[in-house]
């Protein structure tokens, strides 16, 4: 680098360790892997200005996220600011919204440097928009994404192929993908087009040196006990997790289930765990698998909820869940959730209730006399035991601001709070808004009382709520329930014509359950504990209503809290001095490193763990010589939250280790580009045909049309892998051209399913009829699974073919098949497979003409773009009772949006879909709940 | 030819070269007789099939070519009932891939003999049977459907679904609750706010 080019670039890597990479990145190109929290994206800004500030180029950012992109937008805009490099252009966004091909192409012949989406990316690769020849260098984020297969690594090896100049680095902050197979380290570079990688944990020794080398920050751990009643949750979820588990195992047997413990149910991705495992058979598995699949998920969510949502706001989480775990309407298995059955089940509702209110009360009592029940019957709201500890640490900085008052320091004197979500934020400040309101009356008591912050305010307004919201609720669900008790009372009596005639189970199921349950009241709770609530809830609710009528300091109180979070926060800024703030906020990855540089804090309380913070505390310390800062860290003690946090801690530090371990005995593939395309070619010519120059001379490239959003997939990929010319078009009429004359529809099997339902696939391969001589279905199934439709159950269970049972997927298929006797099916294992399948089928045919192909199924006149869709507001209008395929069209057509089309009036409906559709969509957005009308 | 429709339509017609297979036995719903015929099996008045198991394919690969040769472009829609019996199936299946688009023939997979009896019995029983479970939504009563849009997004599940329209009260003022108030609902985080404000905002056409 000139001289003089260094001096219009400024740097802000204050650490040693920030400025080794940066060096080491501007030499040569490379993998960084560094630990979270240790400001990854601040290097990648400083690489990127040091970039931006030469000018005359063209540098593309692969992979960022939507709130990378506005970091390093901002950051960049900062860096040119302060150098005031008069070259420098900052970053541009490329998403498909804002931009159509003709800004696309202009943007790349002016230069700078893009974050660009890898969908788009790769079709301006393939389509020559943009010539990767022209491109300075690449990008990558978070390269633990970047497998084989992935359209990140096709983006590098078009770029690698065409381009052997420009650079090429990629990052990562997050270990533990890397560590996961054979060799990860060595495959994830050979798909990088990297030789090195440089390994930055947390233990690196520049790392350490620059952490802890000055004075570090002050920390103080503060283990919080959970009240009994947390406790007992927590045990009931956990045991329901195991129960759940074992039964997951006993209707899986063959599969290697041996992480499937309570232990590591508690981690943060055992859900995904028992996913992976389980993905390889997912078609075929049975719906109770499924069903336990989604509870585990279910339960860790409830789990998570137990430590963020208050007492109040639980127990209403936990109805909504009960009234969710219905039993869908029509099903004739009991199709439960095995965990509700669960005497911990029973456990859990119950004590959630406690947790809010408590007191016994009977439907005689109630008839007999309505007025003793606000005694028997009163609100328990139990508070966080986090809320007193941290009305206590603030109370305590307020003392040791009071007691060693100015600091003659970089920080401001605020306090900031970091906790998980937003939610938790809100929860928080609300909290800390109205501690000190009194309740009670007598205010005039001892002081020791009067000065005890507490939630009760708070939680007696947040029951409030709850109750107004019970009573709605209540009723929904009795007209949602009441309408599926309906549903089900016709398919028993349905099911009981047929059952005299075949024998079949007894006919009403569903009153033997409920028998069942009225015998053995606790365990069954969830079967039918909607009714008794519907029942009895009204009369709880006036008692407690009664009970809870705001008091007068209550009522004078006023303020909307929680209305509108951001806006308060505005307020805050505007009215008060940075040096008395206390900031909540919730964690965001790389964006805290700007929270703590906005705010700086003297005082700082996470309300709970997280690794990367701490790290980011230290990096923040170390950075500014000038500002102390102390630090509060409270846990809940022996909760999911404490092992959770040790866990990922370990985990990284163990990938890390694993790693650093592989570095060292990796191969390195030194010749990592490709053959030139002339070799390439020679050498696939078969030698075995005499003469084969004659091939070689005048044929021209295999050439496959692809439909742009098949770029989701690997095979376009794969396709260009084995040689062929991807062309990349927006088709209406089928996925792949392969000749003039054959058409694919691609479906996963996951797809397949999905489509075969909403009744896509009939419609697509109608409209490819019309068009295409020769059309073909793919089913692909995953290269990882199992290669096979039958599920685990036995088919002779299934074996009963009356006109009742719902069609499966081998059933929807022979339909299928003969609905369109012309339709060909290909089965492929792999998209590995369908890429050699897809040579052979275009052996010695003709080349599919890309310009004929995209006008296919377009009426006279019509623009492409103007007929490109988004697919899941689509699949959404699909699901509305009235749509068919046909005025699905004209709908998307018509009306710009959901939002707009739920806000039309019935006329205006009805006038673009006909009376009978527009009064039926009409009907679904606008009915409302809390009537009982049936519809 | 007379041939298929001679037959009785309620029953399956099975050549006598299928005698022994271990597929008749899971034919067991619909009624099965031996026929002279020049296919294994005739499912219909239109439609027939031919057995082949991968096993014997690898032995024996001109065998399925005659016998779809002896169809004589008879019937209208002709199954390749193909059971994958061995591990290495990439390059037969291949192959009979490209097969089956020159000799206008239809591959279906079978894993088992239960699976092949099933896809029997299947085609027999819906030979008649107009494909409406496949041409459009099937529709089911309204809390179903709510339920069902409402999960489209994904990340958003049952549970969420209930929590919305129960605090809402309709659909409608659920897509025009702002980001804020949805995200109010105990159970609905940050992303699936994001997720459910933004595609029901999100326009139907991708506009240039």
């Amino acid at each position: 680098m000139p001289s003089d080019e260094k001096a219009l670039v400024k740097l802000s890597l204050p650490l040693e360790f920030q400025q080794d990479i940066f060096k080491e990145l501007r030499e040569e190109d490379e993998l960084v892997i560094l630990a979270r929290g240790l400001g990854l994206l601040r290097v990648v800004t400083n690489l990127l200005h040091s970039y931006d500030a030469v000018g005359n180029n063209l540098i593309l950012l692969l992979g960022a996220d939507e709130r990378e992109n506005v970091w390093i937008g901002e950051a960049l805009a900062e860096h040119v600011a302060i150098s005031m490099a008069p070259k420098a252009r900052g970053l541009s966004l490329v998403n498909t919204d804002v931009m159509s091909v003709g800004t696309r192409e202009k943007m790349y012949v002016q230069g700078g440097i893009f974050s660009i989406t890898s969908r788009i990316l790769i079709v301006d690769f393939l389509s020559g928009l943009l010539n990767p020849e022209t491109v300075t260098g690449m990008v990558v984020l978070h390269a633990e994404r970047v497998f084989a297969t992935s359209l990140e690594a096709f983006i590098l090896r078009i770029y690698r192929q065409k381009n052997k100049a420009g650079f090429l680095k990629a990052f990562s902050d997050s270990p533990e993908p890397f560590t996961t197979g054979f060799s990860p380290l060595a495959n994830m570079m050979k798909n990088l087009f990297l030789q090195k990688p440089a390994l930055y944990p947390r233990f690196h020794v520049t790392v350490a040196k620059s952490l802890e080398g000055r004075k570090k920050a002050e920390v103080i751990e503060l283990e919080v006990p959970m009240t009994d009643s947390m406790r007992e949750i927590q045990n009931a979820v956990l045991e329901c997790v195991e129960v759940s588990i074992s039964e997951l195992k006993k209707g899986n047997a063959g599969l290697e289930m041996d992480d499937w413990t309570l232990d590591s149910a508690l981690h943060k991705n055992f859900d995904t765990i028992v996913r992976r495992q389980l993905d390889p058979v997912w078609h075929r598995t049975s719906f109770r698998t499924r069903q336990i699949v989604r509870d585990l998920s279910l339960l860790r969510t409830i789990l998570q909820a137990l430590l963020t949502y208050d007492a109040v706001t639980f127990n209403r989480y936990l109805d909504t869940v009960l009234a969710a775990s219905q039993p869908p309407p029509g099903s004739n298995k009991q199709n439960q959730s095995p965990w509700l059955f669960l005497d911990a089940a029973h456990t859990i509702f119950d004590t959630a209730k406690r947790r809010v209110y408590a007191g016994k009360i009977t439907n005689a009592d109630l008839n007999a006399n309505p007025n003793t029940v606000s005694d028997l019957l009163h609100p328990t709201l139990e508070e966080f035991p986090k809320w007193a500890l941290l009305a206590e640490i603030l109370e305590e900085i307020e003392r040791d601001v009071y007691f060693n008052p100015t600091l003659q320091d970089g920080s401001n004197g605020s306090i900031l709070i970091m906790c998980g979500d937003q939610g938790t934020c809100r929860q928080l400040r609300e909290y800390l808004q109205t501690m000190h309101v009194r309740t009670e009356e007598n205010n005039e008591d001892d002081k020791e009382v009067e000065r005890a912050p507490s939630a009760s305010f708070m939680m007696r307004r947040k029951l409030r709520n709850y109750l107004a919201w019970k009573r709605d609720f209540s009723r929904v669900s009795a007209s949602l329930f009441s309408e599926n008790q309906k549903t089900i009372n016709g398919m028993a009596d349905h099911r009981g014509a047929q059952g005299a005639n075949k024998g079949r189970p007894p006919p009403n199921k569903r009153r033997r359950v409920r028998g069942g349950g009225n015998a053995a009241s606790g365990p069954t709770r969830g079967a039918n504990g909607i009714i008794h609530n519907a029942g009895d809830r009204d009369a709880h609710i006036a008692s407690l209503m009664a009970e809870l009528q705001p008091t007068e300091t209550e009522a004078m109180q006023k303020g909307e809290i929680g209305a509108d979070p951001l806006d308060d926060m505005e307020d805050y800024y505007e009215l008060l001095d940075m040096s008395e703030l206390i900031v909540v906020h919730p964690y965001e990855g790389d964006m805290d490193e700007h929270i703590l540089e906005e705010v700086k804090p003297r005082y700082v309380i996470m309300y709970e763990p997280d690794a990367a913070f701490i790290r980011r505390i230290e990096v923040y310390r170390s950075s500014h010589s000038d500002r102390n800062i102390k630090v509060y860290f409270m846990y809940y003690g022996g909760s999911v939250e404490e092992q959770r946090y040790l866990s990922a801690v370990r985990r990284e530090k163990d990938a890390f280790t694993k790693l650093i371990r592989e570095r060292g005995n990796m191969a390195i593939t030194l010749t990592s580009a490709t053959l030139d395309p002339q070799e390439s070619f020679l050498r696939t010519v078969n030698t075995r045909i005499a003469g084969g120059g004659r091939l070689a001379a005048t044929a021209q490239p295999p050439r496959v049309v692809v439909d742009v959003r098949e770029f989701r997939s690997s095979l376009p990929s794969l396709l260009h892998a084995r040689g062929i010319v991807v062309v990349p078009c927006m088709l209406t009429v089928g996925d792949y051209v392969l000749t003039p004359n054959i058409c694919i529809e691609r479906k996963s099997v996951r797809d397949l399913i999905s489509s075969f339902a909403n009744g896509r696939l009939f419609n697509q391969v109608e409209s490819m009829m019309e068009y295409y001589k020769s059309l073909m279905l793919l089913i692909e199934f995953d290269a990882t699974k199992s290669f096979t439709l039958e599920p685990f159950a036995d088919l002779s269970a299934a074996a009963g073919l009356g006109a009742n049972t719902v069609p499966d997927l081998q059933a929807k298929l022979v339909m299928l098949t003969i609905a369109f006797p012309r339709l060909r099916i290909i089965w492929s294992s792999s998209p590995y497979q369908t890429a050699e399948i897809f040579s052979e089928l275009k052996k010695q045919q003709e080349e599919p003409d890309p310009v004929r192909a995209v006008n296919i199924g377009l009426e006279a006149g019509e623009d492409v773009e103007g007929r490109t869709f988004n697919q899941v507001p689509q699949d959404m209008l699909r699901a509305v009772p009235g749509i068919n395929e046909k005025n699905l069209v004209r709908l998307t057509l018509e009306v710009r949006s959901m939002f707009d089309l739920a806000n039309m009036e019935e006329e205006e409906i009805s006038a673009l879909i006909g009376k009978e559709a527009g009064r039926q969509v009409f009907k679904f957005f606008n009915r409302s709940v809390y009537d009982h009308v049936a519809i | 030819q007379a041939l298929p429709a001679r037959s009785g339509p309620s029953s399956i017609l099975v050549s006598p070269r299928q005698k022994g297979n271990p597929i008749l036995n899971s034919v067991r719903s619909v009624a099965w007789e031996y026929s002279d015929i020049p296919a294994d099996y005739v499912l219909g008045a239109t439609t027939c099939a031919l057995f082949l198991s991968l096993k014997y394919h690898r032995l024996h690969p001109e065998y399925i070519y005659n016998r779809i040769r002896d169809l004589r472009g008879q019937y209208n829609l002709r199954i390749l009932l193909t059971m994958v019996d061995i591990d290495n199936h990439e390059e037969s299946l291949r192959e009979l891939s490209k097969t089956s688009l020159i000799n206008n023939v239809t591959i279906m997979l079978c894993w088992s003999a239960q699976e092949a009896g099933r896809y029997l019995e299947l085609y027999k029983t819906y030979e008649h049977a107009a494909p409406t479970s496949i041409r459009a939504h099937q529709s089911t009563s309204y809390s179903d459907k709510l339920v069902e849009f409402i999960t489209v997004p994904r990340s958003i599940n049952k549970t969420d679904a209930v929590g919305l329209v129960t605090n809402f009260g309709s659909i409608r003022t659920a897509i025009n609750a702002s980001p804020e108030e949805v995200a109010l609902i105990a159970g609905w985080g940050e992303k699936k706010v994001q997720r459910w404000c933004n595609t029901v905002r999100e326009p139907f056409r991708v506009k240039k």
